[in-house]
């Protein structure tokens, strides 16, 4: 009779993967983020029903490390896409107000042509840095998500 | 002695049973009750999660954008897998073929990048051929209409090539999950 509590025991180990793996599942099926897009709408969502977190946005976006905050190496990278995503957003926003007034000055034919060679060169510069910070900022928002997800218990 | 085998596994799976139902409560449970001993119990439970969390460190994967294409990465700093985006036909479907769900959404993902592609890449000729016209100062009626309708496809296939990363990233997700089993 002695031998029952070691018997349990080896029966609980032999158990005890698969309601741990599930119970993960789970978490991760609740929990996890990933990214979702609309139209130039960009979202945070959670989980399988895609619970929408919070949306990216330059004036009024959700505080990104905070969702992330479970996760330090997650924070690390949403720090990342905090740093370069307005100032992206902001260049490539200029880059297209550059490209319609160039467009534009391109239809007077009196307009100085230096002028119209200028804007041209501001537009793909701007558009190119702009372009540039965004995919950094997008790139280090995956990243942070991944982390997230990784370190979910 | 056969008997009291049976009898003890059938012990331990109920006591199992409750202890998973107190894992599933909460994000981050607490430390399961050990029927015998804690210690035991304890480590096998921290040894099951740390083989899950290597295995997603590992093999899970994720993407980075550069100018129209995106690196499939496996791992934090892993290896680039491949490449998709512009007029690439890199095998998504293939490579998340162990997920279900995953391979409908890397379908969804390959769609959408080729209309995107291929209407994005109309638009932007047809927007350069009207802005060579126009700063040619040629008085052609069609360059504003060149111009506006290459915008249009433009905008049209940027939109169909971020809902198709939003699918590859949904694909991913689904992938990442079932690596956690």
């Amino acid at each position: 009779m002695s031998r029952l509590p070691r018997f349990c025991l080896v029966g609980y180990l032999i158990l005890i993967s698969s309601p741990t793996a599930m119970a993960q599942d789970r978490s991760y099926d609740q929990n996890a983020l990933r990214l979702d897009g609309h139209f130039g709408d960009v979202s945070i969502v959670r989980g399988i029903d895609g619970t929408v977190v919070g949306r990216i946005g330059v004036f009024r976006g959700i505080d990104v490390a905070k969702v992330v905050e479970a996760s330090p190496n997650a924070v690390t990278e949403a720090r990342e896409f905090q740093r370069n995503y307005r100032p992206g957003t902001i260049a490539l926003g200029l880059g297209l107000i550059s490209l319609g007034a160039s467009v534009g000055a391109s239809q007077f034919h009196d307009m100085n042509r230096g002028i119209t060679t200028g804007l041209t060169i501001a537009t793909v510069g701007l558009i190119t840095y702009g372009g540039g910070r965004l995919q950094q900022a997008y790139n280090a928002l995956h990243k942070s998500l991944w982390w997230y997800n990784r370190d979910l218990k | 002695m056969k008997s009291r085998v049976f009898q003890a596994l059938v012990i331990g799976a109920l006591v199992n049973g409750a202890a998973a139902g107190a894992q599933t409560i909460g994000h981050a449970a607490p430390t399961v009750a050990a029927p015998e001993s804690g210690t035991t119990v304890v480590s096998g439970r921290t040894v099951a999660a740390s083989d899950s969390s290597h295995s997603y460190a590992a093999q899970a994967l994720r993407f980075e954008t550069h100018w129209g294409s995106a690196d499939i990465i496996r791992g934090a700093d892993g290896p680039v897998i491949g490449t998709v985006g512009w007029f690439r036909d890199f095998d998504v479907e293939k490579l998340v073929a162990s997920s279900p769900q995953a391979v409908t959404e890397a379908r969804a993902f390959k769609t959408n990048n080729f209309r995107g592609s291929l209407v994005g890449g109309i638009g932007a000729l047809t927007l350069a051929v009207g802005t060579l016209i126009t700063a040619n100062s040629s008085n052609n009626a069609a360059s504003p209409i060149l111009i506006i309708a290459g915008a249009g496809a433009m905008v049209w296939g940027v939109q169909h090539l971020n809902a198709g990363y939003s699918k590859l990233s949904r694909a991913f997700w689904w992938y990442n999950r079932d690596l956690t089993r």
